[in-house]
């Protein structure tokens, strides 16, 4: 599956390629380039996994800074898999989390403010006048579905049995609602 | 920077749901994962399913959502730490009602005789507006003994005083028949 987005695979290679190059010496536009590709992956991944916006930014430092001071001493043999590095990296982070809060103010000094003052690609939330008027338009079902789904990431077994209904039937519901609402916000319905 | 470029085979909606929920097995979660790391534009995609939770729980917290749901899911709003003023109410019960500064919600539960209902429609009646709503089909449970209906917190702070007859009705092949009747005298919160 990692090879059918081998363009996007590529530019984050080179960033990391130039970010090899540049060694000690820095390459600061890569760094913020490839930053903000990879950031707001790492954040859903530490969303997912850590249920916490305040910590997955915090993973997002920590394997981001590491990555980098790995890039720039050499270490990562192979830049065109950067991606992949990165998530073993999370991996690896989540479960170490409540470790190396020391080498972090460490990377966080030598990279961070350049970082930080980038930003990076993630998308803001939808606007919530919009969301307000498009979920009026779900059937009442429809919203309970979905209201119960995002509010805290219930899966479908969960609201099925609140709303004595099958998972699968949940799930088509849920699947409809969020198509529905995505066309709404993106402005396909009114 | 954008992404330029389109997957070759995109993540199904349903899927990258199924993944963000923790409901696929391991094995394609990982998959899903790998792929989601190596994808720019999937990513984007997941990223805007997780933003549109992120709205939700705006919209609710600032009183923009309304709706009828289930009592297990009042407790999750009170764990997530939202300021919930709640009413009980059993058929053709009247209560008065407000809502103060620093309630984030006002619910009702309403209490019914649910066991057997397929399809439950709720009837709200603004007595003075002379205005009727009928939400049809609404998610409940069978199993409980109540539905709770939340109001717009956002649309209850603007009013002064105003009542509000609300109705249960079972729908089924059969006809249509009245759970109960339950009476909210709403006015504006008096401190003391």
């Amino acid at each position: 599956m990692a090879t059918e987005a081998v363009d996007n695979a590529y530019d984050d290679a080179t960033l990391a390629r130039r970010i090899i190059a540049a060694g000690p010496a820095r390459d600061a536009a890569a760094e913020a380039r490839l930053y903000a590709s990879l950031a707001p992956r790492v954040r859903l991944y530490g969303r997912k996994h850590l249920r916490d916006a305040q910590r997955a930014d915090d993973l997002v430092q920590d394997v981001l800074l590491m990555t980098f001071d790995r890039l720039s001493r050499g270490e990562i043999r192979e830049p065109e898999r950067i991606a992949s590095f990165v998530l073993g990296a999370c991996r690896q982070t989540v479960i170490d989390l409540k470790r190396g809060e020391a080498r972090r103010a460490r990377l966080l000094d030598t990279y961070g403010a350049d970082l930080v003052a980038e930003g990076d690609d993630d998308a803001g939330p939808p606007d919530t006048q919009r969301l307000e008027h498009c979920l009026e338009t779900l059937s009442h079902r429809e919203r309970t579905v979905v209201l119960m789904t995002f509010y805290d990431d219930s899966p479908a077994e969960a609201v099925a049995q609140a709303l004595g209904l099958a998972p699968g039937n949940v799930r088509v519901i849920r699947h409809r609602a969020v198509e529905r609402l995505r066309r709404c916000i993106g402005g396909a319905e009114p | 920077m954008k992404a330029r470029v389109t997957c070759a085979a995109p993540l199904e909606t349903s899927e990258l749901l199924g993944y963000w929920l923790g409901e696929l097995p391991a094995e394609r979660e990982a998959e899903v994962e790998e792929h989601l790391f190596a994808c720019r534009e999937c990513s984007a995609a997941l990223g805007e399913l997780v933003a549109l939770g992120d709205a939700f729980r705006a919209l609710l917290a600032g009183g923009g959502a309304a709706g009828v749901v289930p009592p297990e899911f009042v407790a999750r709003l009170k764990a997530a730490g939202l300021r919930v003023r709640e009413y009980r109410m059993e058929p053709q019960g009247s209560i008065d009602c407000t809502i103060a500064p620093h309630d984030d919600l006002v619910l009702a539960h309403l209490e019914a005789p649910l066991e057997g209902v397929e399809r439950l429609d709720v009837v709200i009646h603004e007595i003075e507006a002379r205005r009727t709503q009928r939400l049809e089909d609404v998610g409940f449970s069978a199993a409980s003994r109540e539905v709770v209906v939340v109001p717009k917190a956002r649309d209850l702070r603007g009013i002064d005083k105003a009542s509000q007859r609300v109705e249960l009705i079972a729908v089924s092949p059969a006809g249509e028949r009245l759970l109960g009747t339950y009476t909210f005298h709403h006015s504006r919160y008096r401190r003391g």
